[in-house]
């Protein structure tokens, strides 16, 4: 059996003659909690719904859990769990019917874990779908997701339009499930900070490309963002590779560089700087970087 | 599987209620119709009133062609544009057995229309001589191909409903209908009307099969 769970071989997407996805190639392995970054329109929920067998590719190939996406069988399906961006719910039916639906069409149902999620959110059964708030409905879908206790779990933004108090209790609950061996995670979020918590790998998406794809704590160690003092004025050009961004103000430099090694460190002080300093940097300052009109690749 | 259908039948109540009204309805009509019949004939005048026939018939069929078909594309219309499909086909269910739960509905409503109608006219062959001449075997030609008929109206509905341009698969169902009810008319209810209604069936099948397992949910 193949040690990644998800695997996507150059992987193109065209809308109406648009390129979304241009040549993605991404594995994820068991166990990893996978964050999947990138701008709004940048491709992640395409990529999902490639994976899912919900949209055809217009080239290359997915698998989940060993299998071809658009021919996964309903027993691998069993095995995974997705809560949908917006949260694709039958928005007509009451609560009760849904759960019901749900419940007769999957193949394992942990009721025990279920019922206590319904009553964490406390959750109306009575009510129509429609008539919940986006946050209800997103911790609906989480419960009916997590209730076949899935062997992977896709998250698509899962935590958009839930208050804090929510956001936090789901959180807690990706964490408890981490915990559950085996168990892998495809995490797409625009709330960097929430990703930052769970992630253990990281994967950015600008421009149609996969510009990040590391484990985080490399991706933190690999990008570094320095101020340079010069003696007299900043040199224009440092002949260093793989600059994300740079900034000359006077003697001062703050530069983003990828990849960062010895090598250019030694080539930055053949510049012989007054001073240089690491400004920290959190996952949203690099992926801020990353997805500006100069993106690199950084993948490890 | 049972799930799915169950749902579906859920959904879409009111044509099960509106087939076994109408069947209801059509009954009740047809009980004082023969009796006429049988009068006009007992006092000799000649029984078959044409005018009397097709003024019913055509609204009938007419009606039945409509709901059939509106209930074929309701139910695509109402998928897509509540993206049920995406849910269930994330959940332990695949994209054919959501298709074929829907198809077996759509037979289980036309069957809730039909047999009640094919019951009567058997009881009401049996009570009252028949208005044409009849041969063994004549009801259950005429129950396959009226089945045909509408099941075939059915898949028109369906390849309509899933379709985002509702025009051209509408004008091409109107434009089958009037080829199919001439084509009875003149033919029969034969095996000729049979074997091109099922190949009509098939290709519409298929039609609806590979746009409904390729399309994006």
């Amino acid at each position: 059996m193949d040690q990644n769970v998800i695997k996507v071989e150059n992987l193109v997407k065209y809308f109406d003659g648009r390129c979304v996805l241009d040549g993605i190639n991404l594995n994820v392995p068991r166990g990893c909690i996978y964050g999947l970054l990138g701008r709004n329109g940048s491709g992640k929920t395409t990529i999902i719904r490639i994976l899912l067998g919900l949209e055809p590719p217009t080239r290359g190939q997915t698998f989940l859990l060993d299998a071809e996406s658009s021919e996964l069988s309903a027993k691998l399906h069993s095995r995974i769990g997705y809560v949908a961006e917006g949260h694709n719910l039958i928005q007509n039916y009451r609560v009760g019917r849904l759960i019901k639906l749900c419940k007769d069409l999957s193949l394992q149902w942990n009721d025990e874990f279920f019922n206590h999620l319904i009553e964490t959110f406390r959750l109306p059964a009575d009510r129509r779908v429609k008539e919940l708030s986006i946050g209800m409905r997103a911790q609906l879908n989480l419960a009916l997701a997590m209730a076949i206790d899935p062997e992977l779990l896709i998250f698509d933004d899962p935590t958009l339009g839930l208050d804090t108090v929510a956001r936090r209790q789901f959180l807690e609950l990706a964490i408890e499930l981490i915990q559950q061996q085996g168990r892998t995670i495809l995490f797409c979020s625009h709330i960097l900070s929430d990703v930052e918590r769970i992630a253990d790998r990281i994967g950015i998406l600008a421009a149609g490309k996969l510009v990040v794809d590391c484990p985080l704590e490399q991706l933190k160690e690999r990008v570094k963002k320095l101020r340079v003092i010069f003696p007299e004025s900043a040199p224009p050009n440092l002949y260093l590779t793989e600059i994300i961004n740079q900034q000359i103000d006077g003697r001062e430099m703050v530069i983003t560089v990828a990849n960062w090694n010895k090598q250019k460190q030694t080539v930055l002080e053949t510049f012989k700087p007054s001073s240089c300093t690491e400004i920290p940097m959190s996952l949203e300052d690099i992926f801020i970087e990353c997805t500006n009109s100069n993106p690199v690749s950084i993948t490890g | 599987m049972f799930a799915l259908i169950k749902r579906e039948i859920q959904d879409h109540l009111v044509y099960f209620i509106g087939a076994a009204a109408f069947a209801a309805i059509f009954i009740l009509i047809s009980i004082p119709v023969v009796g006429r019949y049988e009068s006009i004939k007992r006092q000799g005048y000649d029984y078959r009133t044409p005018e009397f026939t097709v003024g019913i018939g055509v609204p009938v069929v007419a009606i039945v062609i409509i709901g059939i078909c509106a209930m074929g594309a309701t139910q695509m219309y109402l998928d897509r544009t509540r993206k049920i499909s995406a849910l269930l086909s994330t959940l332990a269910v695949s994209r054919s057995r959501i298709l074929l739960a829907r198809i077996v509905t759509g037979i289980l409503a036309i069957l809730t229309l039909l047999v009640p109608l094919t019951i009567a006219a058997v009881i009401l062959l049996r009570l009252y001589a028949p208005p044409v001449l009849m041969y063994p075997g004549m009801v259950f030609e005429i129950f396959i191909a009226v089945f045909l008929m509408a099941f075939a109206c059915y898949c028109i509905g369906l390849q309509t409903g899933w379709n985002s341009g509702k025009i051209i698969p509408t004008l091409g169902g109107i434009a089958l209908t009037c080829i199919f009810v001439p084509l009875i008319l003149i033919k029969g209810f034969g095996v000729h009307i049979v074997v091109i209604l099922v190949l009509f069936i098939v290709a519409s099948l298929i039609r609806t099969w590979h746009t409904f397992m390729t399309t994006s949910l």
